[in-house]
This record gives C-alpha cells, sequence and structure tokens, in this order.
C-alpha cells in the first residue's frame, strides 16, 4: 500500500478519472487549473470544496402551515389533499437534487449524498420526512460513520419505512434490526436470530411525530437487559449501534461496497481489507475516501472507463455538459422511469442493483437514443407504467403509444463556453473514458466533423460513453 | 453456472456470458425443450378477493364490510356458499367450462403490505426477508431460453420479474416501433464495425452484446408479426390491447415462452365498489377474447395463464369505502389441461386471520411456479427457484 506517488503530479487522464468517480465529470477548464498539481494536491482540492455543506429545501407552504397547526385527526379532509401535494412535491424534489448534482461544486459530498442514499435506503410519500432525510445524508456523507448510523436511525422517513413506528415493548418488530444489521452494516451472516430478537428490543419506542421529529417514547421502550452479541445490558438503540460497529465486518463490510460503487464492479479483497483497515479506525469516511483516492490502484490504466454509469449519473453527466430543461417537469421523470432509476423511488430497501443490472435491452436503447431526443429533437417510444396508486383511467392514460417529441430547451451556449476551444480529438477524449472499439474509432474518423455540437452528440449515443 | 453461484453473483462478471463468438449467442435458434407457453397477468394494485370471489353467506364477511359487501343477488352463483363478481360473466362461462383453476389462500409468510416490496417478493419469488435481483422468469431465460426472446413483457420497460442477470427479456408492446427504434442508422453504423474482439473487454463487451441483441430479438419479432393481425374483437382498452399482441406474437410462431402484462388501478382505497366493478370488466372481457382467439388458432391447449396480485385486501372495509392492503389472496389458473378445474382448494372461512385481521396464506406462492416450471415447463424447479417448494400438480 506505498502512497510513494503522492508527491507526484497527477495526469491529466487521472484528474478525469478522479472526477468520474468521486463527481459527475470535469469541464475542461477545472481539468486546466489542476493540470500540473501533485495528487495529494489535487485530492486535497477535492475534499476542500466539499467542505462546506449546502442542503437542498423546496418550499412547502401549506404542508408546513398544517403540520403547525393539524393533525390527519383534526383536519382529515384537509390532510388527504396535502398527500396529494406531498406526491407531487416529491417530483419537484427529484428535479431539484438532479439539478444540484448538476451545478454544485461540493460534488464529492453530492456524489457521497447520492452513494449513501443507494446504502441507507427509504422510500416515503411524506416531503418533510424525505427533504429531512436528504439532508441528514448530506450532513454526514464525509462525516463519522457511528454518528450517521445513529442520525439514520432517528430520522422519520427510516423509522417509518422499517416499522420502527410499530416497534413496542410489548410487541417488537424486527425489521429495523434486521435491515441494520445486513444492509447498513454486517451483511448477512455475522448475527443470530436470537441478536435480531433481543437488538430490536433496544430499539422499542424509537419512533417519530406527526411533524418529524424523533422521540423516544418511554412508555414503549424496552429498559430491561438484552444480551447481543455475547454481551449482557440493558442495552438502548445507541448501544447496539455501538457493539455492532465493534465487529470487524462492518468496516469491511462498507470498505467493499466504497470499492465496487467508486471502484470496480469485481471486488480486489486485497485492496478492499486495506480501506476496511482505515476505516475501522475511527470510522471517518472522509478518511477512507481520502485514503482511496490517494492510492496508486485507484488510477490503474484497467480501473479507468470500466464502470456503467447509474442512469442518474448518466443524465446528471449529460446535464453538465449541455444544461437542458424539461418544460414538462414530468417527462424528465418518465425518461428516469425508462432508464431504470427514479430518483427517491428506490425499489426496495435493499436499494438499486448497480454495474450490469442497469443494461437490458430496453434501457440500453434509450440510453443511446437519450441524446438524440436530449439534444436534437429525436423521438423516444415514451411510455410507462402507471403507478400503484392510480385509477385505471390514469394507469392507462400514461400508456397511448407512440413516439413522442419531449420539449426540452438546451443551453449549447454553456457547451460552447466550455467545450468550443477544444478540437475533435480532444472533445472526443473529454467524453469517452473508455478505450473505443477499434471499428467505432475508424467509423468516428470517417464521420464529417463539421458541427461540434453533432459530435458531442454522436459521442454522447457510443456504448463507450455509458461507461466512466 | 450453478443456479447457487449465479444467485450469490447475480449483477456480478459472468464468464459464461461472453462466450467467443457473439454472432453465434443470438444467430443460432437455441434448444427450446419446450413450445408450452405461460402468459403471466399481474391485476397491480393488489385486487380485492373477496369481493372477487364473494362469500355470500359468511357473516364475518358481511359484519366487515357494511357499505361494500356484495349480497347473493349481485354475484354470479357457482356454488351454496361463493359467487363470483357480477362483471365477470365472460370468466365465469370459462370457470364453467373448466378452464379455470382457482387457488384460493395464496401468499408466503410474513407477508409485505408495501405495493412495491411485495410485487417483488412475486417477482423474484424470493422470501420476505430476502432480496434478490433476478426475476423467476429471468433465471428460466439464463438457465433454459438463453436468450432475451424467450420471454416478452408488453410494456415499455421491463420488470423485475424478467432480468435474468447474464440475460433479460425483452420488453415491447408494439414490435415495428421497437424495431425501428433499433434500426437507427447510427447503431448501425456502430455494429457494422464492430468486432468480436471487444468482447473480451468486460463491460463494454456487454453493452455492445446487448445492443446486437436488442437489434437481432426486434428484427425477429417484426419478421415474424407484421404478417400476421388478429381479426378477433378485444376490448377497446390498454388490457385488450396487450392481451391482442401477446396473441399475435403467440401466434406468429416466436419462439417465446414466457408473456407479461399488468392490468393497473386495483388499489381501491375509496369507493371501490364503481373501481373494481369497471376494473373485473377489463379483465374478464379481455380475457375471453384472448381464450377465444387461442382456441380458433388452437394455440390454448398450449397456452397457461396465470393471473395474479401482489397482495389481497383488508376483510375490514375502511371509512373510504374503499379496502386497505391485506395478505393472502386468490390465484386464477387459466388452461384446457387443468388437474383441479374448479376450486383447487377452498376459499377461507374468515375465522382465522392474521394480527392486522388480513387472510392467511394457505398455498406459498412458490408451490404454484414450481408446478408451472416442473409440469408445464418440462424443468427442475430446484433449478430456477431458491430454496425446495414441492408440486402441486397443477396442470
Amino acid at each position: 500500500m506505498s502512497l510513494t506517488t503522492k508527491d507526484s503530479i497527477l495526469k491529466s487522464t487521472h484528474i478525469k478519472h478522479l472526477y468520474q468517480r468521486a463527481g459527475f465529470g470535469i469541464s475542461p477548464k477545472k481539468l486546466e487549473k489542476l493540470s500540473g498539481l501533485k495528487k495529494k494536491e489535487v485530492v486535497k482540492q477535492l475534499f476542500k470544496s466539499s467542505k462546506s455543506i449546502t442542503h437542498l429545501y423546496i418550499p412547502t407552504p401549506d404542508i408546513d402551515a398544517f403540520i403547525q397547526t393539524d393533525t390527519p385527526k383534526s383536519n382529515p379532509k384537509k390532510f388527504r389533499e396535502l398527500i396529494k401535494v406531498s406526491r407531487s412535491k416529491l417530483k419537484d424534489y427529484n428535479l431539484a437534487w438532479i439539478d444540484k448534482m448538476a451545478t454544485s461544486n461540493e460534488e464529492l459530498r453530492e456524489r457521497m449524498t447520492l452513494f449513501w442514499a443507494n446504502h441507507f435506503v427509504v422510500r416515503t410519500n411524506n416531503i418533510v420526512f424525505s427533504q429531512r432525510y436528504n439532508a441528514t445524508l448530506r450532513k454526514y456523507a464525509l462525516g463519522n460513520f457511528r454518528d450517521f448510523v445513529i442520525a439514520i436511525a432517528k430520522e422519520p422517513a427510516m423509522l417509518s419505512y422499517l416499522n420502527n413506528q410499530q416497534n413496542r415493548k410489548d410487541k417488537p418488530n424486527e425489521n429495523f434490526v434486521r435491515e441494520l444489521m445486513e444492509l447498513f452494516t454486517l451483511g448477512i451472516g455475522p448475527y443470530t436470530e436470537k441478536d435480531i430478537k433481543e437488538s430490536a428490543r433496544a430499539f422499542t419506542g424509537w419512533g417519530h411525530t406527526f411533524k418529524g421529529e424523533f422521540v423516544l417514547r418511554k412508555k414503549q421502550h424496552d429498559f430491561g437487559e438484552k444480551e447481543f452479541f455475547g454481551v449482557k445490558g440493558n442495552f438502548n438503540g445507541e448501544d447496539i449501534i455501538d457493539l455492532i460497529l465493534k465487529r470487524p465486518e462492518c468496516a469491511q463490510f462498507i470498505a467493499k461496497k466504497i470499492y465496487l460503487h467508486f471502484v470496480n464492479d469485481v471486488p480486489n479483497e486485497d485492496r478492499i481489507g486495506e480501506l476496511a483497515i482505515v476505516f475501522r479506525e475511527n470510522y471517518s469516511i472522509d478518511a477512507v475516501m481520502r485514503y482511496l483516492f490517494m492510492t496508486n490502484w485507484f488510477y490503474d490504466e484497467d480501473m479507468i472507463g470500466q464502470k456503467i454509469k447509474s442512469p442518474i449519473d448518466l443524465l446528471v453527466q449529460l446535464k453538465r455538459t449541455i444544461p437542458f430543461s424539461f418544460k414538462k417537469p414530468k417527462e424528465f421523470l418518465y425518461i428516469q422511469r425508462l432508464l431504470g432509476q427514479v430518483l427517491l423511488e428506490p425499489p426496495n430497501v435493499a436499494g438499486w442493483s448497480e454495474g450490469k443490472n442497469w443494461i437490458d435491452s430496453n434501457t440500453m436503447m434509450v440510453r443511446l437514443k437519450l441524446p438524440s431526443v436530449l439534444f436534437m429533437n429525436g423521438t423516444i417510444a415514451f411510455d410507462v407504467k402507471g403507478e400503484f396508486e392510480d385509477s385505471f383511467e390514469d394507469f392507462n392514460k400514461k400508456k397511448s403509444n407512440f413516439n413522442r417529441r419531449l420539449t426540452v430547451t438546451k443551453n449549447w451556449e454553456v457547451f460552447h463556453e466550455n467545450y468550443g476551444h477544444l478540437n475533435y480529438e480532444e472533445l472526443y477524449h473529454y467524453l469517452i473514458s473508455t478505450t473505443t472499439n477499434k471499428g467505432t474509432q475508424e467509423f468516428l474518423h470517417s464521420l464529417k466533423k463539421t458541427n461540434k455540437q453533432e459530435f458531442c452528440v454522436q459521442l454522447m449515443s457510443l456504448p463507450e460513453y455509458q461507461l466512466c | 453456472m450453478k443456479r447457487r453461484d449465479f444467485l450469490k453473483n447475480s449483477g456480478l462478471a459472468s464468464t459464461a456470458l461472453f462466450v467467443p463468438s457473439f454472432v453465434q449467442a443470438y444467430g443460432a435458434t437455441g434448444v427450446i425443450p419446450s413450445h408450452k407457453k405461460i402468459v403471466i397477468l399481474q391485476l397491480s394494485g393488489g385486487n380485492d378477493g373477496l369481493n372477487t370471489l364473494v362469500p355470500y353467506t359468511n357473516d364475518i364477511y358481511f359484519k366487515n364490510r357494511n357499505t361494500i359487501a356484495r349480497n347473493k343477488k349481485d354475484v354470479l352463483v357457482i356454488n351454496d356458499s361463493h359467487g363470483f363478481h357480477e362483471s365477470l360473466t365472460d370468466f365465469k362461462s370459462l370457470y364453467d367450462a373448466g378452464f379455470v383453476s382457482v387457488i384460493n389462500n395464496v401468499g408466503y409468510p410474513n407477508p409485505s403490505r408495501s405495493h412495491f416490496r411485495s410485487t417483488d417478493i412475486w417477482h423474484t419469488a424470493s422470501g420476505s426477508g430476502e432480496y434478490l435481483q433476478t426475476g423467476w422468469v429471468g433465471r428460466y431465460l439464463a438457465e433454459v431460453s438463453k436468450k432475451p426472446l424467450g420471454a416478452i413483457e408488453v410494456d415499455d420497460t421491463l420488470s423485475l420479474l424478467m432480468k435474468g442477470g447474464s440475460i433479460n427479456g425483452l420488453a415491447t408492446k408494439d414490435a415495428s416501433l421497437f424495431y425501428k427504434t433499433t434500426k437507427d442508422a447510427y447503431f448501425g453504423k456502430i455494429l457494422d464495425k464492430y468486432t468480436a474482439s471487444h468482447l473480451s473487454e468486460h463491460n463494454l463487451g456487454y453493452l455492445y452484446k446487448t445492443v446486437v441483441d436488442a437489434k437481432s430479438s426486434a428484427a425477429q419479432i417484426y419478421e415474424k408479426t407484421r404478417v400476421y393481425s388478429s381479426s378477433q374483437e378485444y376490448p377497446n382498452n390498454a388490457f385488450g390491447k396487450q392481451l391482442k399482441t401477446i396473441f399475435e406474437f403467440i401466434n406468429s410462431g416466436l419462439e417465446t415462452q414466457v408473456y407479461y402484462a399488468s392490468l393497473g388501478g386495483f388499489d381501491t382505497h375509496a369507493n371501490q365498489l364503481n373501481s373494481q366493478k369497471r376494473l373485473l370488466e377489463v379483465y374478464s372481457k379481455g380475457i375471453a377474447a384472448f381464450v377465444k382467439d387461442l382456441k380458433r388458432t388452437g394455440a390454448f391447449k398450449d397456452t397457461i395463464i396465470l393471473t395474479f396480485s401482489e397482495f389481497g385486501r383488508r376483510l375490514k372495509q375502511n371509512a373510504a369505502k374503499g379496502t386497505d392492503h391485506g395478505a393472502a389472496n386468490m390465484v386464477f389458473l387459466l388452461g384446457e389441461n387443468l388437474k383441479h378445474p374448479g376450486m383447487y382448494n377452498k376459499p377461507d372461512d374468515l375465522v382465522n386471520l392474521d394480527s392486522n385481521g388480513d387472510l392467511l396464506y394457505e398455498v406459498d406462492f412458490r408451490n404454484i411456479y414450481a408446478s408451472l416450471i416442473k409440469e408445464w415447463l418440462e424443468t427442475e424447479p430446484s433449478s430456477i427457484l431458491s430454496g425446495k417448494f414441492k408440486t402441486l400438480g397443477l396442470v
């Protein structure tokens, strides 16, 4: 695990690679600024720009007013109305989040927030809970993992998603602790059914108010003795989390997840072990990520341009290159659905499975068509399933089958400003990280290159562009 | 690839995928062990089984549903205790003719009441606490059909049901549109230049192979189906169109064995009577046209239609004249070769419920899958399902 090259100058392909994985790509201007700097310095700057935390809130005045003065019981009619408002606000929030990822300078923090959102997975129809949850993800994205887990365990979105609201002394509900161990900290294996039963008792009475604040309901909390991992004590939820974090499996589990997400789909046990040692020291996410980006192997030739972009990654990168927006925001959600990832709507508590799981014949065709649809007024077979809650009419309204042209506003000026000075060859190297198939390369050469916009869209329509 | 490894590694690299010549992988006709078809229909949102097959003499039923219960005079009586919903006239004719098996009280241990999660469970054939990344049909593709064309979802996005890790099914409800999409001149140029050496590249090879597969499957579907169009009248709604498409696909001689479509709108939390009435009518009329068409061409004997919902609904109605998410529910099997036409087992007597007041399951849905896989598709269920599930002798 030598860090001998920390003082050497980071090649520009490596800076690009770093920003592909730790952020959402890099602009030529920024690359120029970082060129010639030592690796240590480049990594330092990456972290420095993410030191600040800029939260993301959208206005929800009606809902805010209601929760201050009313409850579902006091005004059920208004409440039902606001459930609908909340669902529509979540769609706005989806778009606002994507916008943020596409424009923020806190790139690493945004990338980590997205990563943790697919680790501590929740799904909620409550916009208040959702925004709160997002703020917690962003706050701890590079923080201390212990504090993070405790904060997550107290989030109303999590408490309601995994039924801890129903976890009571006389009738424990094991859903939360089961996922806490299996999906959030340890992975399958290092615990028994008895550990689950006992630890569920420690979280009894952990709930939330209607307003969305954590509350310990003492009457429902089991203050008695529990035996967990062979240790006895009158444990509460925090104690259980501490005992879990004492297990070496925890750092190993998180390190593996980080490796698979940030480095390569194929696990490498030695490197994962390296990360786990660093992480376990004091569970600093900042430290383990810094370590990762300082290793030599992160920049190995066969690591670059090998990962399949998630749909959100793809959309954010497209947006960073050529800013775009939809006349009807709903259309952007449809695109996400067609690609197989709607932000804030994970399939289940295990989250989206990444890598090749993003790809099937249909999502692949959408990916290849997408740039021309967004930027060249192309058409797309544009139908998606209705939602479970939809009535029959709504469900089917979404199913009228025709090739639709979306109304997209694109900002080519920004593109020209950022990329205009590049020649075609340079543009190619900017947008494509992987080594291109020889035949494809020849084909690209043969293209008449008279228009940079067109060439850019052609590059984005390659299978190669799907990799980062 | 061993099923166990495959379940563990799904999502990771599979060496079996990268055969040296991709051309062979899709060009040659795979071995199809059986020409049998399964059509899977999901009543999405959670159909209320208790108002679909009404226990019109059961006091408990009436006590719990004071405004939405159906009386004997409202239903299509099939025996001295039960009757089908009034909208199911055509469906009842099929039932009377012995083409329907009703399997009651189907579910799984620790049922989830989330649409998403429970749909996942039904699609992946997992247990309640188990998260699989592939669907059971997808695994059948990976194990048996070995090609995307083995299963088609009549929609524009692919459900987890159809994903097999190394091989995924296809989603299309318009063969010519799908074909046109893949026929884009630009893609054609790129694929023309494509070399087999590309396949040595881990993820990039997979992406290229997926495009090649999509293109070839789209062409096959289009070529086979464009000459034929059904003259049978289907109800003029989305579900009717989906069934018509499935019929045309089957009839064109496509090698596809599994079809999947969903009919949405069953999440009847409020004013259930009207909406369910309309929905079941759409279902019943659509199915009747579909079966009539299949019979006309002789394809019905080789087709089984499975209808399920991700869950049933609560016995006790809510204040909004609707019902909330429940647990166990019935499954319909339609076909000419049923071993148990009529009631496979008795509907629940509503005396014993779970702690939420929901129906308890008696038949694990995976036993139904196991039966269809073994008895209909003539494949060993243990290679598709995780865990051992006995077959029920259904077909």
